[in-house]
């Protein structure tokens, strides 16, 4: 404490980092509840799927992909630096490279049965897999992704989220026209996300400094009631939508959907512990569809790798034991070995489908759930919250990365080793 | 007597809740025995921590799963 008094810098610095961390308790989510939270953004949207960005020619372009595509040519750029000018004392990018090949190479040997060279065959596919996976890992948490993207616009949303219910009411009632199948579709979705809430946009950004008040439900955008869904539900059944009273009500929510905009009537007041009102009226509501999102938290991304890990452990079973050998490991013949034998020959085969499985989710799982942790504290803790986190997921980010690598490394190892007491004999000289 | 809205954050915390108690008993188990282990032969550092990151995960990937289950509950 003497020390820190004496000297003005340190003092200085202790200062500032204490007033940072006032600002941002006062500006996130914890200061909104004392009617401050001047920092905080709306309560973010978490989606589970990955957002489509654009189609190209029919094909979806989504975020994660555009995500992925930059952790390969992230890769590639690396790799070509460090292969440039190969030298035999290497420095910069060439030993980063030659260290981690190092590591793996001796890991794959030592895991593989411990003699030099043993665990060749693993080394490619291991060592690919665990780069790939951390540089997607890590791309995900830097400054950008998720956050910048553009806005989906109620119009969209609603045509969106219409279309796999419209196919619903069309299976079950294909006696509809188009136009009452719409109708229909557009009821139900109105109904089931009444409260669906949307952020009102200051312009093209996210509007920072209301909290969660910049949160709009669906209702204060498109002005509905019950009975006017009812109205609307019976006279589409009846095909009787071209004129009276259906049709007014159809023609007024068409147009709140187009607008998108919130109503004159929404003024969010925040109850008696705050004076504090937001008038939201007129500003555009819709959805933040950001242009990059971290390619591991998309379930097709993992699901893919896991596939391409089981598939060539397959490869190289079969490739070690011969088609008979490999084989006979899941398929047992009940009469000479036994039922239990058969029973558990089968297991084992139920057992690479798990693998494949679990190997999807808990990549998947721990990265969204890096990033929604990573939102949540962005939203309680603006400034400062996020920061021990993000060392948190860069070390989340490449153990997650070990972990596939090395349990696609012991599985190949599982595979490749004959099966039975009589060959492991043989193996173990 | 539940509405669906009011009982899917109830399910949710009930997957993730329940889901987390068994993982959170193994991790404890694993790390307690890596540390004895480290205690009676502290030059197996490397393997031992090595094994027991690996062990964790699996243990850790229990729990990401009920995770999983709560997050598909909530948004979807």
């Amino acid at each position: 404490m003497g020390k820190l008094l004496s000297s003005p810098k340190l003092l200085v610095i202790a200062i500032a980092a204490i007033a940072v961390l006032l600002v941002s308790v006062a500006g996130g989510a914890l200061g909104a509840s004392f009617g401050l939270g001047f920092l905080g953004g709306p309560i973010p949207f978490i989606s589970l799927p990955a957002e489509q960005v654009a189609s190209i020619g029919g094909y979806p372009l989504l975020n994660t992909t555009i995500m992925f595509w930059v952790g390969g040519l992230a890769l590639l750029f690396v790799a070509w630096r460090a292969g440039r000018k190969p030298k035999d004392v290497p420095s910069g990018w060439q030993n980063l490279m030659e260290m981690i090949y190092e590591f793996f190479s001796n890991t794959v040997d030592g895991v593989a049965g411990g003699t030099p060279k043993a665990g060749r065959r693993f080394l490619l596919l291991v060592s690919t897999i665990f780069l790939v996976v951390m540089i997607i890992n890590w791309a995900g948490i830097l400054p950008g992704v998720g956050s910048i993207g553009k806005i989906e616009s109620i119009e969209q949303w609603v045509h969106h989220h219409a279309e796999a219910i419209e196919e619903e009411v069309h299976a079950d009632h294909p006696e509809y026209s188009d136009e009452q199948v719409e109708v229909l579709a557009l009821v139900h979705l109105l109904e089931e996300h009444e409260f669906e809430s949307f952020i009102a946009f200051d312009g093209m950004i996210v509007p920072l400094g209301r909290g969660e008040q910049a949160r709009v439900p669906l209702n204060k955008i498109v002005t509905f009631s019950h009975h006017d869904l009812e109205v609307l539900e019976e006279a589409a059944k009846a095909d009787a939508l071209a004129s009276g009273e259906a049709h007014d009500i159809l023609e007024s929510i068409h147009d709140d959907i187009e607008a998108g905009v919130v109503k004159s009537s929404f003024i969010y007041d925040e109850g008696e512990s705050s004076e504090k009102t937001y008038d939201f009226t007129g500003k555009t509501a819709g959805l933040l569809i950001p242009y990059l999102r971290g390619a591991s938290t998309d379930i097709n991304t993992t699901l893919a790798i896991a596939i391409v890990a089981m598939f060539t452990v397959q490869v190289w079973g079969f490739k070690a034991l011969g088609f008979r050998g490999y084989s006979g490991k899941f398929l047992v013949n009940p009469i000479t070995k036994g039922p239990i034998a058969t029973f558990v020959g089968l297991l084992e085969a139920f057992g690479e489908i798990t693998r494949t499985i679990s190997f999807t989710f808990r990549l998947f799982g721990n990265m969204f759930a890096g990033e929604i942790l990573l939102i949540a504290m962005a939203f309680l803790l603006p400034l400062i919250g996020i920061i021990p986190f993000m060392g948190l997921e860069l070390f989340v980010g490449v153990i997650q990365a070990y972990i596939f690598a090395m349990l696609t490394l012991v599985f190949g190892v599982m595979a490749v080793a004959s099966h039975g007491d009589h060959d492991s004999h043989a193996e173990d000289h | 007597m539940f509405d669906a809205a009011a009982a899917k954050p109830l399910a949710a915390a009930l997957a993730i809740g329940l889901g987390a108690l068994g993982p959170g008993l193994g991790i404890g188990l694993l790390a307690g025995k890596a540390m004895e282990a480290l205690g009676r032969n502290p030059e197996a550092v490397g393997p031992v921590q090595q094994n027991m990151i690996l062990a964790l995960a699996f243990a850790e990937a229990i729990a990401i799963y009920a995770l999983v289950i709560a997050i598909i509950i909530l948004f979807v």
